[in-house]
Protein backbone atom coordinates (compact mmCIF):
# COMPACT_ATOMS: atom_id res chain seq x y z
CA UNK A 1 0.00 0.00 0.00
CA UNK A 2 2.99 2.36 0.54
CA UNK A 3 4.48 1.65 -2.75
CA UNK A 4 0.83 2.78 -4.19
CA UNK A 5 0.70 5.69 -1.76
CA UNK A 6 4.53 6.68 -3.35
CA UNK A 7 3.09 6.53 -6.75
CA UNK A 8 0.14 8.89 -6.50
CA UNK A 9 2.14 11.16 -4.80
CA UNK A 10 4.74 11.07 -7.32
CA UNK A 11 2.40 11.40 -10.10
CA UNK A 12 0.76 14.41 -8.51
CA UNK A 13 3.92 16.59 -8.00
CA UNK A 14 4.52 15.98 -12.01
CA UNK A 15 3.26 18.46 -14.55
CA UNK A 16 0.24 18.27 -15.74
CA UNK A 17 0.00 16.61 -19.71
CA UNK A 18 -3.30 18.28 -20.40
CA UNK A 19 -3.10 21.74 -22.14
CA UNK A 20 -6.03 23.98 -21.25
CA UNK A 21 -7.22 24.37 -24.27
CA UNK A 22 -9.14 27.97 -24.96
CA UNK A 23 -6.45 29.90 -22.80
CA UNK A 24 -3.16 27.80 -23.81
CA UNK A 25 -2.70 26.83 -26.93
CA UNK A 26 -0.41 23.94 -28.66
CA UNK A 27 1.77 25.31 -30.93
CA UNK A 28 1.55 23.09 -34.41
CA UNK A 29 4.46 21.93 -36.41
CA UNK A 30 5.74 23.94 -39.18
CA UNK A 31 4.40 20.70 -41.78
CA UNK A 32 0.74 21.47 -40.32
CA UNK A 33 -2.20 21.23 -42.95
CA UNK A 34 -4.54 23.63 -41.53
CA UNK A 35 -6.68 26.07 -43.18
CA UNK A 36 -5.99 27.63 -46.56
CA UNK A 37 -4.02 31.02 -47.26
CA UNK A 38 -3.77 32.69 -50.69
CA UNK A 39 -0.49 33.92 -50.78
CA UNK A 40 1.12 37.50 -52.47
CA UNK A 41 3.88 38.43 -53.75
CA UNK A 42 5.76 41.18 -52.04
CA UNK A 43 4.58 43.76 -54.20
CA UNK A 44 1.18 43.17 -53.30
CA UNK A 45 0.12 41.57 -56.17
CA UNK A 46 -1.67 37.71 -55.85
CA UNK A 47 -0.04 34.95 -56.40
CA UNK A 48 -2.86 32.82 -57.67
CA UNK A 49 -3.59 32.97 -61.56
CA UNK A 50 -6.69 31.58 -61.49
CA UNK A 51 -5.66 28.28 -63.22
CA UNK A 52 -7.94 26.26 -61.04
CA UNK A 53 -5.02 23.74 -61.32
CA UNK A 54 -6.24 23.12 -57.48
CA UNK A 55 -9.88 22.67 -58.58
CA UNK A 56 -9.26 20.01 -60.80
CA UNK A 57 -6.80 18.14 -58.20
CA UNK A 58 -8.94 18.50 -55.44
CA UNK A 59 -9.97 14.82 -54.46
CA UNK A 60 -13.07 16.44 -52.39
CA UNK A 61 -14.29 18.70 -55.03
CA UNK A 62 -13.85 21.16 -52.49
CA UNK A 63 -12.43 24.41 -54.56
CA UNK A 64 -14.01 26.46 -57.31
CA UNK A 65 -12.46 28.97 -59.13
CA UNK A 66 -13.28 31.42 -61.55
CA UNK A 67 -10.97 33.15 -63.60
CA UNK A 68 -11.63 36.88 -65.47
CA UNK A 69 -8.86 38.99 -67.53
CA UNK A 70 -5.98 41.05 -65.86
CA UNK A 71 -5.80 44.33 -67.40
CA UNK A 72 -3.16 46.35 -67.17
CA UNK A 73 -5.42 49.53 -65.21
CA UNK A 74 -6.87 46.75 -63.18
CA UNK A 75 -3.96 44.65 -62.38
CA UNK A 76 -4.53 41.62 -59.99
CA UNK A 77 -2.26 39.31 -60.37
CA UNK A 78 1.15 38.92 -62.78
CA UNK A 79 0.12 37.59 -66.14
CA UNK A 80 -2.69 37.34 -68.15
CA UNK A 81 -5.54 35.91 -66.00
CA UNK A 82 -6.09 35.79 -62.24
CA UNK A 83 -8.88 34.81 -59.56
CA UNK A 84 -12.06 36.94 -59.74
CA UNK A 85 -13.86 34.36 -57.42
CA UNK A 86 -11.98 32.01 -55.29
CA UNK A 87 -14.37 29.81 -53.13
CA UNK A 88 -12.89 26.54 -50.38
CA UNK A 89 -16.09 24.79 -48.77
CA UNK A 90 -14.41 24.11 -45.60
CA UNK A 91 -16.84 21.27 -45.11
CA UNK A 92 -15.55 19.50 -48.03
CA UNK A 93 -12.16 20.09 -47.58
CA UNK A 94 -10.04 16.94 -45.81
CA UNK A 95 -6.96 18.61 -45.53
CA UNK A 96 -5.13 16.50 -47.82
CA UNK A 97 -2.77 19.87 -49.32
CA UNK A 98 -3.01 18.12 -52.94
CA UNK A 99 -4.06 21.89 -53.84
CA UNK A 100 -0.69 23.13 -52.65
CA UNK A 101 1.32 20.33 -54.37
CA UNK A 102 -0.39 21.14 -57.48
CA UNK A 103 -0.43 24.90 -57.34
CA UNK A 104 1.76 26.12 -60.24
CA UNK A 105 2.77 29.21 -58.46
CA UNK A 106 2.30 28.16 -54.79
CA UNK A 107 -0.17 30.69 -54.62
CA UNK A 108 -2.43 28.40 -52.13
CA UNK A 109 -0.67 26.91 -48.67
CA UNK A 110 -2.07 24.97 -46.20
CA UNK A 111 -1.67 27.12 -42.94
CA UNK A 112 -1.59 26.57 -39.29
CA UNK A 113 -4.63 27.85 -38.49
CA UNK A 114 -7.30 24.79 -36.76
CA UNK A 115 -9.96 26.82 -35.32
CA UNK A 116 -13.03 26.48 -38.15
CA UNK A 117 -16.27 26.52 -36.80
CA UNK A 118 -19.53 28.23 -38.39
CA UNK A 119 -23.18 28.13 -37.38
CA UNK A 120 -24.54 27.06 -40.77
CA UNK A 121 -23.59 25.58 -43.96
CA UNK A 122 -23.45 28.49 -45.60
CA UNK A 123 -20.83 30.19 -43.77
CA UNK A 124 -18.64 27.11 -44.47
CA UNK A 125 -18.08 28.43 -47.85
CA UNK A 126 -14.72 30.66 -47.28
CA UNK A 127 -14.52 33.18 -49.60
CA UNK A 128 -11.29 34.63 -51.17
CA UNK A 129 -11.76 37.97 -49.41
CA UNK A 130 -11.26 35.57 -45.86
CA UNK A 131 -8.63 33.52 -47.63
CA UNK A 132 -6.31 36.40 -49.32
CA UNK A 133 -3.77 36.76 -47.07
CA UNK A 134 -3.07 41.30 -45.97
CA UNK A 135 -0.39 42.84 -48.05
CA UNK A 136 3.12 42.97 -46.74
CA UNK A 137 4.41 46.01 -45.47
CA UNK A 138 3.73 49.44 -47.33
CA UNK A 139 2.81 47.10 -50.36
CA UNK A 140 -0.44 48.21 -52.60
CA UNK A 141 -3.17 46.21 -52.48
CA UNK A 142 -5.06 45.02 -55.44
CA UNK A 143 -6.01 45.84 -58.23
CA UNK A 144 -2.84 47.62 -58.71
CA UNK A 145 -2.40 50.27 -61.79
CA UNK A 146 1.18 48.56 -63.46
CA UNK A 147 2.97 49.70 -66.72
CA UNK A 148 2.26 47.97 -69.68
CA UNK A 149 4.63 44.98 -70.03
CA UNK A 150 5.95 44.07 -67.04
CA UNK A 151 3.76 41.48 -65.27
CA UNK A 152 3.59 39.24 -68.35
CA UNK A 153 5.18 35.85 -67.29
CA UNK A 154 2.45 34.10 -64.78
CA UNK A 155 4.33 31.42 -63.09
CA UNK A 156 7.76 33.00 -61.77
CA UNK A 157 10.92 30.88 -61.24
CA UNK A 158 11.19 28.82 -58.09
CA UNK A 159 13.17 26.66 -55.93
CA UNK A 160 11.51 23.65 -54.54
CA UNK A 161 9.81 23.82 -51.08
CA UNK A 162 12.03 22.73 -48.11
CA UNK A 163 9.23 22.05 -45.11
CA UNK B 1 -39.53 -26.88 -23.75
CA UNK B 2 -41.63 -24.27 -24.60
CA UNK B 3 -40.38 -23.18 -20.39
CA UNK B 4 -36.67 -23.67 -21.69
CA UNK B 5 -37.49 -21.20 -24.62
CA UNK B 6 -38.89 -18.75 -22.68
CA UNK B 7 -35.61 -18.48 -20.38
CA UNK B 8 -33.81 -17.43 -23.69
CA UNK B 9 -33.15 -13.67 -24.23
CA UNK B 10 -31.39 -12.12 -27.15
CA UNK B 11 -29.33 -9.13 -26.77
CA UNK B 12 -28.80 -7.31 -29.54
CA UNK B 13 -25.93 -4.49 -29.75
CA UNK B 14 -25.45 -2.30 -32.16
CA UNK B 15 -25.51 -1.17 -34.76
CA UNK B 16 -24.70 2.39 -33.73
CA UNK B 17 -21.79 3.28 -33.09
CA UNK B 18 -20.70 6.05 -35.26
CA UNK B 19 -16.71 5.83 -34.17
CA UNK B 20 -16.58 2.18 -35.34
CA UNK B 21 -15.17 1.88 -38.69
CA UNK B 22 -17.28 -0.95 -39.81
CA UNK B 23 -20.61 -0.19 -37.51
CA UNK B 24 -21.95 -4.00 -36.60
CA UNK B 25 -25.07 -5.13 -34.59
CA UNK B 26 -24.31 -8.29 -32.97
CA UNK B 27 -26.92 -10.30 -31.47
CA UNK B 28 -26.11 -12.41 -28.67
CA UNK B 29 -28.97 -15.22 -27.43
CA UNK B 30 -28.40 -15.55 -23.81
CA UNK B 31 -29.14 -18.41 -21.29
CA UNK B 32 -29.26 -16.63 -18.01
CA UNK B 33 -25.62 -15.53 -18.24
CA UNK B 34 -24.28 -17.40 -20.61
CA UNK B 35 -24.42 -16.78 -24.49
CA UNK B 36 -25.31 -19.47 -26.16
CA UNK B 37 -25.44 -18.10 -29.79
CA UNK B 38 -24.00 -15.40 -31.60
CA UNK B 39 -24.70 -13.73 -34.92
CA UNK B 40 -22.95 -10.39 -36.76
CA UNK B 41 -24.58 -7.97 -39.02
CA UNK B 42 -23.11 -5.33 -40.87
CA UNK B 43 -23.21 -2.86 -43.58
CA UNK B 44 -24.83 0.05 -41.67
CA UNK B 45 -22.50 2.58 -42.41
CA UNK B 46 -21.91 1.96 -46.40
CA UNK B 47 -19.99 5.33 -47.34
CA UNK B 48 -20.11 4.33 -51.23
CA UNK B 49 -15.89 4.87 -51.25
CA UNK B 50 -15.15 2.04 -53.55
CA UNK B 51 -17.77 3.78 -55.97
CA UNK B 52 -16.40 7.11 -55.38
CA UNK B 53 -13.21 6.11 -56.73
CA UNK B 54 -13.97 5.12 -59.71
CA UNK B 55 -14.50 8.92 -60.65
CA UNK B 56 -11.43 10.07 -59.64
CA UNK B 57 -7.92 10.08 -60.81
CA UNK B 58 -5.37 7.85 -59.23
CA UNK B 59 -3.93 10.71 -57.31
CA UNK B 60 -7.17 11.96 -55.78
CA UNK B 61 -8.21 7.79 -55.39
CA UNK B 62 -5.13 7.81 -52.95
CA UNK B 63 -6.57 10.98 -51.00
CA UNK B 64 -9.56 9.08 -50.35
CA UNK B 65 -9.11 5.97 -49.82
CA UNK B 66 -6.60 7.02 -47.02
CA UNK B 67 -9.89 8.13 -45.20
CA UNK B 68 -11.80 4.53 -45.57
CA UNK B 69 -10.20 4.33 -41.17
CA UNK B 70 -9.69 7.29 -39.65
CA UNK B 71 -6.98 4.93 -37.37
CA UNK B 72 -4.71 3.40 -39.73
CA UNK B 73 -4.96 5.54 -42.55
CA UNK B 74 -1.31 5.17 -43.99
CA UNK B 75 -2.07 1.68 -44.63
CA UNK B 76 -4.80 1.88 -46.83
CA UNK B 77 -2.82 4.31 -49.03
CA UNK B 78 0.18 2.30 -49.22
CA UNK B 79 -1.95 -0.43 -50.12
CA UNK B 80 -3.56 1.32 -53.31
CA UNK B 81 -0.17 3.08 -54.17
CA UNK B 82 1.46 0.22 -53.93
CA UNK B 83 -0.98 -1.60 -56.17
CA UNK B 84 -1.23 1.11 -58.74
CA UNK B 85 2.88 1.23 -58.89
CA UNK B 86 2.50 -2.47 -59.74
CA UNK B 87 0.64 -2.17 -62.77
CA UNK B 88 2.38 1.19 -63.82
CA UNK B 89 5.36 -0.55 -63.22
CA UNK B 90 7.24 1.59 -61.59
CA UNK B 91 9.12 1.04 -58.34
CA UNK B 92 9.35 3.75 -55.87
CA UNK B 93 13.25 4.58 -55.34
CA UNK B 94 14.58 2.62 -51.53
CA UNK B 95 14.33 5.71 -49.52
CA UNK B 96 10.39 6.20 -50.30
CA UNK B 97 9.88 2.53 -49.25
CA UNK B 98 11.86 3.16 -45.97
CA UNK B 99 9.63 5.97 -45.02
CA UNK B 100 6.48 4.69 -45.88
CA UNK B 101 7.77 1.49 -43.42
CA UNK B 102 8.65 4.16 -41.40
CA UNK B 103 5.08 6.34 -41.03
CA UNK B 104 3.58 2.67 -41.39
CA UNK B 105 5.37 1.69 -37.87
CA UNK B 106 4.45 4.95 -36.63
CA UNK B 107 1.16 4.32 -37.21
CA UNK B 108 0.78 0.51 -35.86
CA UNK B 109 2.30 1.95 -32.71
CA UNK B 110 -0.12 4.81 -32.32
CA UNK B 111 -2.91 2.10 -33.44
CA UNK B 112 -1.67 -0.49 -30.62
CA UNK B 113 -1.58 2.25 -27.91
CA UNK B 114 -4.78 3.08 -28.73
CA UNK B 115 -6.20 -0.05 -28.84
CA UNK B 116 -4.67 -0.59 -25.57
CA UNK B 117 -6.12 2.14 -24.08
CA UNK B 118 -9.33 1.30 -25.02
CA UNK B 119 -9.40 -2.32 -24.11
CA UNK B 120 -8.56 -1.33 -20.55
CA UNK B 121 -11.20 1.43 -20.69
CA UNK B 122 -13.75 -1.95 -21.50
CA UNK B 123 -12.24 -3.73 -18.63
CA UNK B 124 -13.16 -0.62 -16.17
CA UNK B 125 -9.06 0.17 -15.87
CA UNK B 126 -9.33 4.01 -16.33
CA UNK B 127 -6.50 4.55 -15.00
CA UNK B 128 -4.45 2.53 -17.51
CA UNK B 129 -6.59 4.16 -20.19
CA UNK B 130 -5.14 7.72 -19.34
CA UNK B 131 -1.79 6.60 -19.46
CA UNK B 132 -1.58 4.49 -22.53
CA UNK B 133 -3.26 7.22 -24.03
CA UNK B 134 -0.99 10.03 -22.88
CA UNK B 135 2.05 8.20 -24.38
CA UNK B 136 0.21 7.68 -27.79
CA UNK B 137 0.03 11.61 -28.14
CA UNK B 138 3.83 11.32 -28.24
CA UNK B 139 3.67 8.93 -31.21
CA UNK B 140 1.13 10.83 -32.44
CA UNK B 141 2.98 14.64 -32.27
CA UNK B 142 6.22 12.79 -33.84
CA UNK B 143 3.62 11.66 -37.21
CA UNK B 144 2.35 15.33 -37.39
CA UNK B 145 5.97 16.70 -37.07
CA UNK B 146 6.84 14.57 -39.98
CA UNK B 147 3.28 14.67 -41.93
CA UNK B 148 2.22 17.89 -40.75
CA UNK B 149 -1.41 15.76 -39.57
CA UNK B 150 -2.10 13.66 -36.86
CA UNK B 151 -4.47 11.48 -38.33
CA UNK B 152 -4.70 11.45 -42.19
CA UNK B 153 -0.58 12.01 -42.93
CA UNK B 154 -0.87 11.58 -47.02
CA UNK B 155 2.58 10.77 -46.82
CA UNK B 156 2.10 8.46 -49.78
CA UNK B 157 2.35 9.96 -53.48
CA UNK B 158 1.97 7.81 -56.50
CA UNK B 159 5.84 6.73 -57.32
CA UNK B 160 6.95 7.71 -53.57
CA UNK B 161 6.62 9.39 -50.82
CA UNK B 162 6.00 13.16 -50.27
CA UNK B 163 7.74 14.07 -46.84
CA UNK B 164 11.26 13.69 -46.36
CA UNK B 165 13.09 13.23 -42.68
CA UNK B 166 16.49 14.89 -41.25
CA UNK B 167 18.62 14.35 -38.65
CA UNK B 168 16.68 16.29 -36.38
CA UNK B 169 13.40 14.64 -36.79
CA UNK B 170 15.19 11.26 -36.53
CA UNK B 171 17.09 12.19 -33.63
CA UNK B 172 13.87 13.26 -32.20
CA UNK B 173 12.07 9.83 -33.13
CA UNK B 174 14.81 7.99 -31.46
CA UNK B 175 14.45 10.15 -28.57
CA UNK B 176 10.97 8.99 -28.57
CA UNK B 177 11.38 5.49 -29.38
CA UNK B 178 13.40 5.08 -25.98
CA UNK B 179 10.58 6.54 -23.91
CA UNK B 180 8.07 4.49 -25.33
CA UNK B 181 9.71 1.31 -25.07
CA UNK B 182 10.56 1.76 -21.33
CA UNK B 183 6.71 2.64 -20.75
CA UNK B 184 5.70 -0.83 -22.89
CA UNK B 185 7.54 -2.11 -20.33
CA UNK B 186 5.43 -1.20 -17.89
CA UNK B 187 1.93 -2.03 -19.58
CA UNK B 188 3.68 -5.68 -20.47
CA UNK B 189 3.92 -5.81 -16.52
CA UNK B 190 0.63 -4.85 -15.90
CA UNK B 191 -0.48 -6.56 -18.70
CA UNK B 192 0.98 -9.79 -17.39
CA UNK B 193 0.72 -9.92 -13.50
CA UNK B 194 -2.03 -7.48 -12.52
CA UNK B 195 -5.10 -9.75 -10.79
CA UNK B 196 -7.72 -7.53 -11.51
CA UNK B 197 -6.92 -7.76 -15.38
CA UNK B 198 -5.95 -11.17 -15.26
CA UNK B 199 -9.53 -12.33 -14.19
CA UNK B 200 -11.12 -9.96 -16.88
CA UNK B 201 -8.58 -11.60 -19.80
CA UNK B 202 -6.72 -15.02 -18.77
CA UNK B 203 -8.36 -18.01 -20.49
CA UNK B 204 -11.26 -16.09 -21.40
CA UNK B 205 -12.28 -16.38 -25.17
CA UNK B 206 -9.73 -18.99 -26.29
CA UNK B 207 -9.79 -18.82 -30.12
CA UNK B 208 -7.77 -22.50 -30.89
CA UNK B 209 -5.46 -22.61 -33.92
CA UNK B 210 -7.47 -24.92 -36.13
CA UNK B 211 -10.23 -22.20 -35.36
CA UNK B 212 -8.55 -19.32 -36.34
CA UNK B 213 -7.31 -20.77 -39.35
CA UNK B 214 -10.99 -21.77 -40.09
CA UNK B 215 -12.44 -18.80 -39.68
CA UNK B 216 -9.86 -16.42 -41.53
CA UNK B 217 -8.84 -14.42 -38.55
CA UNK B 218 -5.72 -12.12 -39.29
CA UNK B 219 -3.75 -9.63 -37.82
CA UNK B 220 -2.65 -10.02 -33.72
CA UNK B 221 -6.07 -11.82 -33.39
CA UNK B 222 -4.71 -14.97 -35.50
CA UNK B 223 -1.07 -14.62 -34.40
CA UNK B 224 -2.53 -14.74 -30.76
CA UNK B 225 -3.77 -18.44 -31.67
CA UNK B 226 -0.49 -19.06 -33.03
CA UNK B 227 -1.25 -18.95 -36.62
CA UNK B 228 1.65 -18.01 -38.70
CA UNK B 229 -0.29 -14.90 -40.57
CA UNK B 230 1.46 -11.64 -40.91
CA UNK B 231 2.11 -10.47 -44.53
CA UNK B 232 4.98 -8.27 -43.57
CA UNK B 233 6.85 -11.45 -43.11
CA UNK B 234 4.87 -13.83 -45.40
CA UNK B 235 5.26 -11.79 -48.56
CA UNK B 236 7.51 -8.82 -47.80
CA UNK B 237 6.07 -5.41 -49.96
CA UNK B 238 7.79 -2.07 -50.18
CA UNK B 239 10.84 -1.67 -47.92
CA UNK B 240 10.00 -4.60 -45.37
CA UNK B 241 12.47 -6.82 -47.81
CA UNK B 242 14.82 -4.55 -46.84
CA UNK B 243 13.97 -3.99 -43.10
CA UNK B 244 12.27 -7.35 -42.41
CA UNK B 245 10.04 -7.80 -38.94
CA UNK B 246 10.02 -10.62 -36.56
CA UNK B 247 6.47 -12.70 -36.41
CA UNK B 248 5.47 -12.44 -32.90
CA UNK B 249 3.16 -15.67 -32.12
CA UNK B 250 1.24 -16.59 -29.11
CA UNK B 251 -0.08 -19.93 -28.88
CA UNK B 252 -2.50 -19.70 -26.09
CA UNK B 253 -4.94 -17.85 -28.02
CA UNK B 254 -7.32 -16.31 -25.09
CA UNK B 255 -7.46 -12.50 -24.53
CA UNK B 256 -4.26 -12.64 -22.73
CA UNK B 257 -2.38 -13.85 -25.56
CA UNK B 258 -4.02 -10.65 -27.70
CA UNK B 259 -2.79 -8.16 -25.30
CA UNK B 260 0.68 -9.84 -24.93
CA UNK B 261 0.76 -10.11 -29.15
CA UNK B 262 0.15 -6.91 -29.77
CA UNK B 263 2.99 -5.24 -26.96
CA UNK B 264 4.91 -7.34 -28.46
CA UNK B 265 4.68 -6.22 -31.84
CA UNK B 266 5.28 -2.68 -30.31
CA UNK B 267 8.79 -3.50 -29.48
CA UNK B 268 9.38 -4.71 -32.64
CA UNK B 269 7.99 -1.63 -34.33
CA UNK B 270 10.02 0.18 -31.89
CA UNK B 271 13.31 -1.63 -33.02
CA UNK B 272 12.48 -1.58 -36.66
CA UNK B 273 12.01 2.10 -36.51
CA UNK B 274 15.09 2.54 -35.11
CA UNK B 275 17.36 0.57 -37.55
CA UNK B 276 15.42 2.02 -40.64
CA UNK B 277 16.69 5.46 -38.88
CA UNK B 278 19.89 4.26 -38.44
CA UNK B 279 20.61 2.44 -42.21
CA UNK B 280 18.43 4.61 -43.76
CA UNK B 281 20.21 5.50 -47.74
CA UNK B 282 19.60 9.02 -49.05
CA UNK B 283 18.58 9.32 -52.47
CA UNK B 284 15.60 10.34 -54.28
CA UNK B 285 11.90 10.32 -53.22
CA UNK B 286 10.05 9.64 -55.11
CA UNK B 287 9.90 9.10 -59.32
CA UNK B 288 7.31 9.95 -62.24
CA UNK B 289 4.28 8.37 -62.84
CA UNK B 290 2.37 8.81 -65.89
CA UNK B 291 -1.39 9.69 -65.20
CA UNK B 292 -2.59 7.04 -67.55
CA UNK B 293 -2.27 3.49 -65.67
CA UNK B 294 -2.12 0.31 -67.98
CA UNK B 295 -4.67 -1.59 -68.68
CA UNK B 296 -4.80 -4.75 -65.81
CA UNK B 297 -5.69 -6.02 -62.89
CA UNK B 298 -3.60 -6.12 -59.52
CA UNK B 299 -4.32 -7.58 -56.19
CA UNK B 300 -1.94 -6.09 -53.12
CA UNK B 301 -1.72 -6.65 -49.50
CA UNK B 302 -0.78 -4.99 -46.54
CA UNK B 303 -0.68 -5.45 -42.69
CA UNK B 304 -2.65 -3.19 -40.90
CA UNK B 305 -1.96 -2.90 -37.49
CA UNK B 306 -5.60 -5.20 -37.08
CA UNK B 307 -4.59 -7.54 -40.32
CA UNK B 308 -4.19 -8.36 -43.25
CA UNK B 309 -5.59 -5.35 -45.64
CA UNK B 310 -6.40 -6.76 -49.52
CA UNK B 311 -7.09 -4.28 -52.28
CA UNK B 312 -8.07 -5.33 -55.83
CA UNK B 313 -7.68 -2.88 -58.38
CA UNK B 314 -8.60 -3.02 -62.00
CA UNK B 315 -7.40 -0.33 -64.56
CA UNK B 316 -9.14 0.01 -67.98
CA UNK B 317 -6.06 2.19 -69.46
CA UNK B 318 -7.71 5.35 -68.46
CA UNK B 319 -6.68 8.01 -65.29
CA UNK B 320 -9.25 6.44 -63.47
CA UNK B 321 -9.54 3.08 -62.24
CA UNK B 322 -12.28 0.19 -63.09
CA UNK B 323 -12.96 -0.65 -59.95
CA UNK B 324 -11.35 -0.61 -56.38
CA UNK B 325 -12.10 -3.36 -54.08
CA UNK B 326 -11.00 -2.85 -50.64
CA UNK B 327 -11.50 -5.61 -47.78
CA UNK B 328 -10.48 -4.81 -44.42
CA UNK B 329 -9.36 -6.31 -41.68
CA UNK B 330 -11.92 -5.90 -38.73
CA UNK B 331 -14.21 -7.46 -41.20
CA UNK B 332 -12.00 -11.05 -41.00
CA UNK B 333 -12.27 -10.44 -37.22
CA UNK B 334 -15.64 -9.92 -36.87
CA UNK B 335 -16.20 -14.06 -37.36
CA UNK B 336 -14.26 -14.96 -34.36
CA UNK B 337 -16.39 -12.99 -32.25
CA UNK B 338 -19.50 -15.05 -33.41
CA UNK B 339 -17.24 -18.35 -32.45
CA UNK B 340 -15.39 -17.67 -29.35
CA UNK B 341 -18.82 -15.79 -27.39
CA UNK B 342 -20.54 -18.86 -26.98
CA UNK B 343 -20.23 -20.37 -23.57
CA UNK B 344 -19.03 -17.05 -22.15
CA UNK B 345 -20.85 -15.19 -19.82
CA UNK B 346 -22.29 -11.61 -21.27
CA UNK B 347 -20.11 -9.50 -18.98
CA UNK B 348 -17.38 -10.65 -21.35
CA UNK B 349 -18.65 -9.37 -24.42
CA UNK B 350 -17.31 -5.69 -24.27
CA UNK B 351 -13.47 -7.19 -23.48
CA UNK B 352 -13.70 -10.30 -25.91
CA UNK B 353 -14.97 -7.14 -28.74
CA UNK B 354 -12.46 -5.26 -27.82
CA UNK B 355 -9.83 -7.76 -28.06
CA UNK B 356 -10.00 -8.02 -31.82
CA UNK B 357 -9.50 -4.02 -31.76
CA UNK B 358 -12.81 -3.41 -33.77
CA UNK B 359 -11.77 0.41 -33.39
CA UNK B 360 -14.02 1.20 -30.71
CA UNK B 361 -13.88 4.11 -28.90
CA UNK B 362 -17.65 5.34 -29.14
CA UNK B 363 -19.78 4.19 -25.99
CA UNK B 364 -23.51 4.91 -26.87
CA UNK B 365 -24.65 1.87 -28.43
CA UNK B 366 -27.94 0.58 -27.71
CA UNK B 367 -28.15 -3.04 -26.43
CA UNK B 368 -31.53 -4.53 -26.23
CA UNK B 369 -32.42 -7.49 -24.10
CA UNK B 370 -35.28 -9.05 -25.64
CA UNK B 371 -37.44 -12.12 -24.51
CA UNK B 372 -40.31 -13.97 -25.50
CA UNK B 373 -42.58 -13.04 -22.44
CA UNK B 374 -40.51 -9.83 -20.93
CA UNK B 375 -41.01 -6.49 -23.10
CA UNK B 376 -37.58 -5.26 -24.64
CA UNK B 377 -34.75 -3.94 -22.24
CA UNK B 378 -32.72 -1.41 -23.88
CA UNK B 379 -29.39 -1.57 -22.45
CA UNK B 380 -26.86 1.00 -24.11
CA UNK B 381 -23.36 0.11 -24.42
CA UNK B 382 -22.16 2.24 -21.37
CA UNK B 383 -24.64 -0.04 -19.26
CA UNK B 384 -23.01 -3.38 -21.12
CA UNK B 385 -19.36 -1.94 -19.94
CA UNK B 386 -20.83 -0.88 -16.78
CA UNK B 387 -22.59 -4.48 -16.09
CA UNK B 388 -19.18 -6.47 -17.16
CA UNK B 389 -17.38 -4.31 -14.35
CA UNK B 390 -20.00 -4.60 -11.90
CA UNK B 391 -20.24 -8.65 -12.19
CA UNK B 392 -15.95 -8.73 -12.44
CA UNK B 393 -16.13 -6.79 -8.97
S1 LIG C 1 -6.63 20.42 -48.97
FE1 LIG C 1 -7.30 18.76 -50.34
S2 LIG C 1 -9.51 18.68 -50.06
FE2 LIG C 1 -8.86 20.64 -49.21
S3 LIG C 1 -9.11 22.07 -50.88
FE3 LIG C 1 -6.99 21.33 -50.98
S4 LIG C 1 -7.05 19.61 -52.40
FE4 LIG C 1 -9.16 20.03 -51.78
S1 LIG D 1 -4.44 28.60 -56.31
FE1 LIG D 1 -2.86 27.92 -57.73
S2 LIG D 1 -3.73 26.15 -58.77
FE2 LIG D 1 -5.43 27.21 -57.78
S3 LIG D 1 -6.22 28.58 -59.36
FE3 LIG D 1 -4.74 29.75 -58.18
S4 LIG D 1 -2.81 29.52 -59.29
FE4 LIG D 1 -4.19 27.90 -60.04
Amino acid sequence: MLKGLFTTLKIALEKPVTTQYPEQRRPVHTRFKGRHTLKRYENGLEKCIGCALCAAACPADAIFVEASENTDEERYSPGERYASTYEINMLRCIFCGFCEDSCPTEAIVLGDQYEMSFGDRHSSIYTKELLLEPVSGDAETTPQKTKPGEFTRSVPVMQDPQD
Amino acid sequence: MTEAKKEKFIVPIGPQHPALKEPGNFEFTVDGEIVTDATVRLGFVHRGIEKACETRNYTQDMYLLERVCGICSHVHATAFVLGVEKLAGVQAPPRAEAIRVLAAELERIHSHLLWFGVAAHEAGFDTLFMYTWRDREVVMDILETLSGSRVHYSVNILGGVKIDIDQKLSDLIKKDMDFLEERTEHYMKVVTTDETFLGRTRGIGTLSRDRAKLLGAVGPTARASGVKRDVRVNAPYSGYKEFPVKMVIDQTGDLEARFVVRLKELYESYRLIREILEKIQPGEISTRIKRKIPEGEVISRVEAPRGELFYFIKSNGTEMPDRVKVRTPSLCNWGTITDVAVGHKLADMPMLLAGIDPCFSCNDRMVEIRSDSQPSQMMNWDGLRKYGIEYYK
